[in-house]
C-alpha cells in the first residue's frame, strides 16, 4: 500500500481535513478565541493543549477590527470517527518539496515524523485539523506557542506574518528584536518589562505592514533559562512557578510581569539584533540591514512551515522599512530597559 | 575559465534581495542563507545577469583588482553552493561602466558567507512494513 509520499499527500490532506469536519460532532471540548482580525475556534480534548489554547494567548480587544473565523481540529483516534495517522513512506521528505506540493493544491501542511503527527490547513475555507496518534502525542513545544503552524499559514494569506522576534515599547512605540536563540531576546524583553516597557511578545510577534510596521500580540508565554530566571529575580517576583519545559526553561505569562496590560499594537520605529556584549552598560549602534536581514529570516522563515519565498520577500521589505542597529547588551535589567526607553523615546541613540 | 564563461542563476528556487547594495541569497530548497560582502555582492549582480566572468578579470575594487584566480575562486564557490550554473546559449551581457563604478567605491574583499545551521535536514524516513491502507482512498503507487 502507499504509505504518504509526495504524490498522494494532496489527496491525504484533503481526506484528513473531510474526516475531521465531518466528525465536529464529536470533540468533547470547543475553545475560541479572539486574535487580531480572527476568531480561533479549536475543537479537541480536555488536557494540556486545551489548556495552552486557554492561556497561551493574548486575547484580541473587543473593540478591535471585525474578525473572520477559523477552525481548527484537534483529531486523534481516540474521537469517534478519526482513523490513525498514516506516516510518511519511504521517499525522502523535504519541507520546501512538502509545502510546495500542498501548496500547487492550495492547502497548507506540516509534518513531524517522530509522532506521525499532522497538521493541514485550507486557507480558502479557513479550516485546519491537527492529527496525532494519540490526545497528549503532541511535539513537546506545542504548548508554548499552540497551533503556531495555522496562525503562520492564515496571517501569511492576508499578507501578514510571524515573526521569530522579541519586543519591546512605550508610549505604543517599538522595537524589534531579532536574533537566532541565546542571542538575547527573551533575556532583554524580560528586563524591559520588569522595569516599565511594554511587549507584544518575546519569541513571535505578528507583523503587519499593511502601512506603517505594527507588531501585535498573539502568544502570552514567555520563556528563561534558569540562569536567566536567576539573574533577573523572576524566582522571588512569580513566587511560584511551574516545572521546567523541553528546552530546559521556565514558562510563565508576560502578563505575570507587565506593569500595564498587553497593548494591541506596537508600531515599531527599529529592528534591534541583540547580542552579549560581556561589557558593563549597554549601547546601540547602526548595523547593515543584510546583517539585520540575516538575524531575522532565517530563524522566522525555517520555524514557520511553508510560505518561504514569500517570508523571505516579507522580511526583506521589513529591514527595507526599519533603520536597524545593533543592541550590545550590558550587565543590569534596568540599564538595559532605560537604554532601549531612551531610545524609543528619542527615536535615535 | 569555464566553457563559456557565462552563468545564470541555477533555479527558480534561487532567490535575493539586495539591502544598501549587498546581496542576501536564501536557497529555498535547502533553506540555506548566503551574505555577501559589497564586492561579491556586485559580482553577484553581474555573473547573474549574464555579465561572462571574463569580463570582469581585472576590474578594480576597493581592495584593489580582481585576477582572474580571485574571479574562478568566487565562481567556483557559486557553483558549488548551487547558486549559480554556467549556460552555454545566452548571449552575454555587457560590464556597464555603472557596475564598474560600484565596484571601485567597494571596501570589502570578495566573500559570500552560508548561514546553514538553521538549513532543513534531509530527511529520510526509514522503511518500514507496509499495511494495507484503512480509511482513506488508496492511490496507484508510482512504479
Amino acid at each position: 500500500m502507499p504509505r504518504v509520499t509526495l504524490e498522494n499527500l494532496a489527496d491525504y490532506a484533503r481526506y484528513v481535513l473531510a474526516q475531521a469536519e465531518s466528525c465536529s460532532a464529536n470533540y468533547p471540548l470547543t475553545r475560541a478565541v479572539r486574535l487580531p482580525g480572527l476568531t480561533l475556534t479549536a475543537q479537541l480534548n480536555p488536557g494540556g493543549l486545551a489548556d495552552a489554547v486557554a492561556s497561551g494567548f493574548i486575547a484580541a480587544r473587543d473593540d478591535e477590527a471585525p474578525a473572520d473565523a477559523c477552525r481548527i481540529f484537534v483529531a486523534h483516534p481516540g474521537i469517534d470517527g478519526i482513523a490513525a495517522p498514516e506516516s510518511w513512506g519511504n521517499s525522502p521528505f523535504t519541507q520546501h518539496g512538502f509545502a510546495s506540493r500542498l501548496a500547487e493544491a492550495g492547502l497548507r501542511g506540516n509534518h513531524y515524523h517522530d509522532l506521525d503527527f499532522w497538521q493541514f490547513y485550507d486557507p480558502d475555507r479557513r479550516v485546519g485539523v491537527q492529527l496525532m496518534t494519540a490526545e497528549d502525542s503532541f511535539p513537546p513545544w506545542e504548548p508554548g506557542a499552540p497551533l503556531r503552524p495555522f496562525l503562520h499559514w492564515e496571517y501569511a494569506a492576508r499578507g501578514m506574518r510571524l515573526a521569530h522576534a522579541g519586543s519591546l515599547g512605550i508610549g505604543g512605540k517599538g522595537v524589534l528584536l531579532a536574533g537566532s536563540g541565546g542571542a538575547g531576546k527573551s533575556g532583554t524583553v524580560v528586563a524591559g518589562l520588569l522595569n516599565g516597557l511594554d511587549s507584544v511578545g518575546d519569541d513571535y510577534v505578528l507583523i503587519d505592514l499593511a502601512e506603517d510596521v505594527t507588531a501585535h500580540p498573539l502568544f502570552a508565554t514567555l520563556k528563561q533559562d534558569p540562569e536567566g530566571f536567576r539573574r533577573l529575580g523572576l524566582k522571588e517576583r512569580l513566587g511560584s512557578h511551574g516545572p521546567l519545559n523541553w528546552q530546559g526553561k521556565y514558562q510563565f505569562r508576560v502578563d505575570d510581569i507587565a506593569a500595564r496590560p498587553i497593548p494591541g499594537r506596537l508600531d515599531m520605529i527599529a529592528l534591534m539584533v541583540p547580542h552579549i556584549s560581556g561589557g558593563e552598560a549597554s549601547s546601540i549602534t547602526p548595523v547593515s540591514r543584510k546583517d539585520a536581514m540575516i538575524a531575522l529570516a532565517p530563524s522566522g522563515i525555517a520555524q514557520m512551515p511553508g510560505e518561504r519565498e514569500s517570508g523571505f520577500r516579507f522580511f526583506s521589505d521589513l529591514t527595507r522599512r526599519l533603520p536597524c542597529y545593533r543592541l550590545s547588551l550590558g550587565t543590569r535589567p534596568d540599564e538595559i530597559a532605560g537604554t532601549i526607553a531612551d531610545f524609543i523615546t528619542r527615536g535615535a541613540p | 575559465m569555464r566553457e563559456s564563461g557565462i552563468y545564470a542563476i541555477a533555479s527558480k528556487d534561487i532567490v535575493f534581495e539586495s539591502f544598501d547594495g549587498e546581496a542576501v541569497v536564501l536557497d529555498l530548497t535547502t533553506g540555506k542563507y548566503f551574505g555577501f560582502s559589497d564586492s561579491g555582492s556586485r559580482l553577484w549582480d553581474a555573473l547573474s545577469s549574464g555579465v561572462p566572468a571574463a569580463e570582469l578579470s581585472g576590474a578594480v575594487t576597493g581592495a584593489g583588482p580582481l585576477s582572474t584566480a580571485d574571479i574562478d575562486g568566487f565562481v567556483s564557490q557559486l557553483l558549488e553552493f548551487g547558486l549559480l550554473a554556467a549556460v552555454s546559449d545566452a548571449a552575454a551581457q555587457p560590464l556597464s561602466g555603472a557596475l564598474l563604478a560600484q565596484l571601485a567605491d567597494t571596501t570589502e574583499p570578495l566573500k559570500v558567507d552560508i548561514h546553514d545551521d538553521l538549513a532543513d535536514l534531509i530527511v529520510v524516513d526509514p522503511i518500514h512494513e507496509v499495511e494495507e491502507p484503512l480509511g482513506w482512498p488508496a492511490l496507484k503507487q508510482a512504479t
